[in-house]
């Protein structure tokens, strides 16, 4: 181990955890020091010894953020103070640095739009190039889309990409027959039939990318010390312009940089997978994360959802080193364009992190593994706690103002004029509040410190002005989230499963019905909660009006914010300006560019032909989609499966078939060669412009 | 010629038996847009391949009744395709290396292509066709992948709990069940 910068050297880095651990543990118990003293003024009722409780969970929650972003914020500083660069680094087995080997860009995909995804690969590829170092790098789309018309659009993507490639082959491209066990089955199906093809794999999601500097320098220190099975890059939410994606990226530009640094401190050799943008070691991998399912049912038995944090934990346990690059750029992803999308996300998640809860005590796990599940559990269950927490307070201040003060009693001539806990209960308050918004001040203190910085901010003024607004904004949308994520883990633990449907990634808005649909309960609960607490409990009534008005105006802030217009102009006033967004990256610039290139469009749908029809009745579509299929000798069960479809298909029309019932048909190469011949057998023949589309090919195909 | 396929299965005393006038009449106009699709676009191409296509239908009508004409026109017309790329790259029953070789022909971005399968050109075609085909997955490295174990704690322990109770307290003679554990 020989490295200088970018990894924990010396005997201080033993000091790392104790140091944040004491801390939270100290500000936790100062924190309800405060509280237990503000209310157990006549002792203590079970009501107040249930809201001590919340309380000291929240407040470790809560405590836990600071402190991670309050270490991550001197450890920037510090960092600000020497050089970092990542040149330094001394290779520990420069014999094994010297055998060729080969990395795998894997993307694991499921119903994504095949134009974003190839895009954003071939930015990536193109950012390699220019590296000047592409060699040893491969592509490998691994496509778990049961959607049939994505699956054909991902094969031509393929397709034509691998053309202009030319030989050897870098780019691969395959669609799993059963999408069994999601993305950990995919990743794992990748590494049972190709692993031993590779060192390393590079995992992305289908909206992340990096740049060729990164993808490099991730291999480089893996390279540099062969005990790290993972290296996670943390990602920088990109590329949306609706206003809510705007603050969530800039949030996630100016204050996730020290969160990730803070976390990188004390999370050292034992840090997370976040799922995609990371590199693995592909061996070890294979060797401890294939993925058991967990005895029971759903939602917390059966197959695990959040493989990430498990595969991580995994590899901890056998002795493998996990870390987090918080000083690594060039990892981008984008994210949920409003704040339903936001919502219906946390909903996937939430199950697969609450299952997580069966295995923070499972045998053999690091400490820190568990603390890893723990605060993956806390994620979705401090809502639910916060709510009931302000339930609690409410009761508890209705029952106290129903109590009247007695001035005399006993032998006292003098009244006694009731203890006042009001600075204990502010004091309180304030600390919570000061826990939940310095980051936001000390991340403002870092742009001050580096005006370089600052400039890629739109500037301190208009940093410090843009903070000001996402804090409005994240008090309005807090509660909101809170009742999603309540209901989520509410449902959860009823045994209600989720789906796992794609995720909406592109720009779009919400409209008053959705926005009605999604929030008009809880704009009913405000109405109903402010008139109660205003009846009962009036001065309860006006601490609670933060939580109230994020309710009560929930349907206008999620239209307002799903705004792209907004988000625009807010943009032009440099406001929620984030370095990605003041300059560019090439490789999003690269991103950009490969949206914008013409390609031949996809099949429209007509009115007596869907997409689906086109697809497999085009004689070059069809000829490549049977390429692309296992050469398998059918079964009579199947054949007659698959004639019982087409028959279907014959009597009742294109519209009688599901979308299994059509990837069903397109999945074998006889029913597929049945069907082709089929619709070109039909009364009409295809009407779509064939000749057109194979003119087009030919422009686009390179002269090899 | 090279690989061109010009002439129609033939019956086995050798003779060509016509199919109906009616029924080419009907699948001579599907097959010329079929062939327009594949990417055929000479008028002296898509006579020849319209002819080699008749005269295989033909044939194939001494053997069955036709259901469908039009089906069974197509069919043949993807069968001539087969035979002549089967015979153009020495493939030899590779399913496999069949359909990659129609998807790389039928992409249009071969030139000539059609000329060399109606058998009106002489240039082999075969190293420009293996240089447009893709193999979409490398060669199979396998690596093994086993589920790892994870022992949950505290599972099962409602029943370890209540087999302990049933071992106190249930009579010794309790049955049990193949794995020796109490029902």
């Amino acid at each position: 181990m020989t490295t200088n910068n970018g990894r924990f050297s010396g005997w201080g880095r033993h000091f790392h955890r104790p140091i944040f651990f004491s801390l939270v543990t100290l500000t936790t118990l100062g924190a309800m020091s405060l509280l237990s003293a503000a209310i157990q003024d006549d002792g203590v009722t079970p009501l107040e010894l249930a809201l001590l409780i919340l309380y000291a969970i929240l407040m470790l929650w809560i405590t836990a953020s600071f402190w991670t972003a309050a270490l991550g914020f001197a450890r920037i500083l510090r960092r600000m103070g020497r050089r970092a660069p990542a040149g330094d680094i001394v290779q520990d087995h420069p014999e094994e640095a010297n055998e060729s080997f080969k990395t795998a860009l894997v993307m694991p995909v499921y119903n994504e739009d095949p134009q974003r995804v190839f895009a954003g690969l071939k930015a990536m590829v193109q950012s390699l190039a220019e590296t000047g170092h592409p060699e040893g790098f491969e592509i490998f789309v691994l496509s778990d889309t049961r959607d049939p018309e994505t699956w054909i659009q991902e094969e031509i993507q393929w397709r034509q990409w691998a053309l202009e490639l030319d030989q050897p082959a870098r780019l691969f491209y395959r669609n799993r027959v059963e999408n069994t066990a999601r993305k950990s089955g995919n990743l794992a199906d990748f590494c049972r039939q190709w692993g031993g093809r590779y060192r390393y794999m590079i995992v992305l999601d289908a909206d992340s990318i990096m740049t060729g500097e990164t993808l490099l320098e991730m291999v480089r220190r893996m390279e540099s010390d062969r005990r790290v099975a993972l290296i996670q890059v943390p990602p920088v939410p990109v590329n949306r312009s609706s206003l809510f994606a705007r603050m969530l990226q800039f949030a996630g530009s100016l204050y996730g940089n020290m969160f990730v640094a803070g976390l990188a401190y004390w999370q050292q050799d034992t840090a997370n997978f976040w799922g995609h943008n990371a590199i693995i070691r592909v061996r070890p991998f294979a060797e401890h994360c294939g993925l058991p399912q967990l005895p029971g049912h759903e939602p917390f038995g059966g197959e695990i959802l959040s493989h990430d944090f498990v595969e991580a934990a995994l590899l901890a346990r056998s002795g493998w080193k996990v870390r987090l690059a918080d000083d690594l750029g060039g990892s981008y992803e984008e994210i949920p364009p409003t704040l339903i999308d936001y919502a219906k996300r946390d909903r996937r998640w939430c199950q697969g992190n609450l299952q997580h809860s069966r295995l923070v005590l499972a045998r053999g796990f690091k400490s820190l593994s568990r603390i890893h599940f723990a605060m993956g559990v806390m994620s979705y269950l401090a809502s639910p706690l916060w709510l009931l927490f302000l339930i609690a307070t409410g009761i508890e201040a209705y029952f106290r103002s129903l109590k009247v003060p007695v001035y005399f009693f006993g032998d006292n001539v003098l009244p006694v004029w009731p203890e006042s806990y009001a600075v204990e209960m502010a004091t309180v308050l304030w600390v919570t509040l000061a826990l939940l918004f310095l980051p936001k001040l000390l991340s403002l203190i870092l742009l001050a410190v580096d005006p370089v910085q600052a400039r890629r901010f739109g500037g301190l003024p208009r940093a410090a002005l843009s903070v000001l607004i996402e804090s409005f904004f994240s008090v309005l949308l807090a509660p909101v989230l809170m009742l999603f994520q309540s209901k989520f883990v509410a449902a959860i633990l009823l045994r209600t499963s989720v789906g796992w449907p794609a995720q909406e990634r592109g720009d779009h808005q919400t409209g008053l019905a959705e926005a009605v649909g999604a929030h008009g309960v809880h704009t009913l609960i405000a109405v109903a909660t402010g008139v109660a607490t205003y009846t009962y409990v009036p001065a309860f009534f006006w601490w609670f009006t933060p939580v109230l008005a994020g309710l009560a105006l929930s349907i206008p802030v999620s239209m307002i914010t799903s705004r792209t217009s907004i988000g625009r102009l807010a943009r032009r006033a440099g406001l929620f300006l984030t370095p990605e967004e003041s300059e560019e990256p090439r490789v999003l610039s690269l991103l950009d560019e490969n949206l914008a290139a013409p390609q031949t469009p996809p099949f429209a749908a007509s009115s007596d032909r869907d997409v689906w029809s086109q697809s497999v009745a085009d004689p070059w579509t069809y000829a490549l989609h049977a390429a692309l299929l296992p050469d398998e000798m059918p079964s009579r069960r199947r054949r007659h499966a698959l004639e019982g479809l087409i028959f279907k298909l014959q009597d009742e029309g294109q519209g009688s078939l599901s979308q299994q019932e059509k990837r069903t048909l397109i999945s074998h190469r006889d029913g597929l060669y049945e069907l082709h011949t089929l619709l070109w057998a039909g009364k009409e023949p295809p009407v779509f412009d064939l000749v057109q589309r194979q003119e087009e090919r030919m422009a686009e195909a390179p002269t090899s | 010629m090279g690989a061109r396929i010009d002439s129609a299965p033939a019956l086995p005393d050798g003779t060509a038996m016509p199919t109906k006038a009616s029924d080419w009449t009907r699948a001579a106009r599907r097959v010329f847009e079929y062939l327009t699709a594949l990417g055929v676009r000479e008028p002296q191409e898509i006579d020849r391949l319209s002819e080699q296509v008749r005269l295989r239908l033909e044939i194939r009508a001494t053997h069955a009744p036709l259901e469908d004409a039009v089906e069974a026109a197509i069919e043949e017309t993807h069968a001539l395709l087969d035979e002549w790329l089967t015979v153009e790259l020495g493939i030899d029953g590779d399913a496999n290396a069949l359909a990659t070789a129609r998807a790389a022909v039928l992409g249009g971005t071969i030139p000539g292509w059609s000329a060399r399968w109606a058998g009106l050109a002489g240039d082999a075609l075969a190293p420009t066709i293996r240089a447009f085909q893709r193999d979409a997955v490398p060669e199979f490295a396998p690596l093994t992948m086993q589920a790892s174990m994870i022992e949950l704690c505290c599972h099962r322990l409602r029943r370890r709990i209540a087999d302990a109770i049933c071992r106190l307290f249930c009579q010794p003679d309790l049955p049990t069940n193949p794995r020796g554990e109490r029902s």
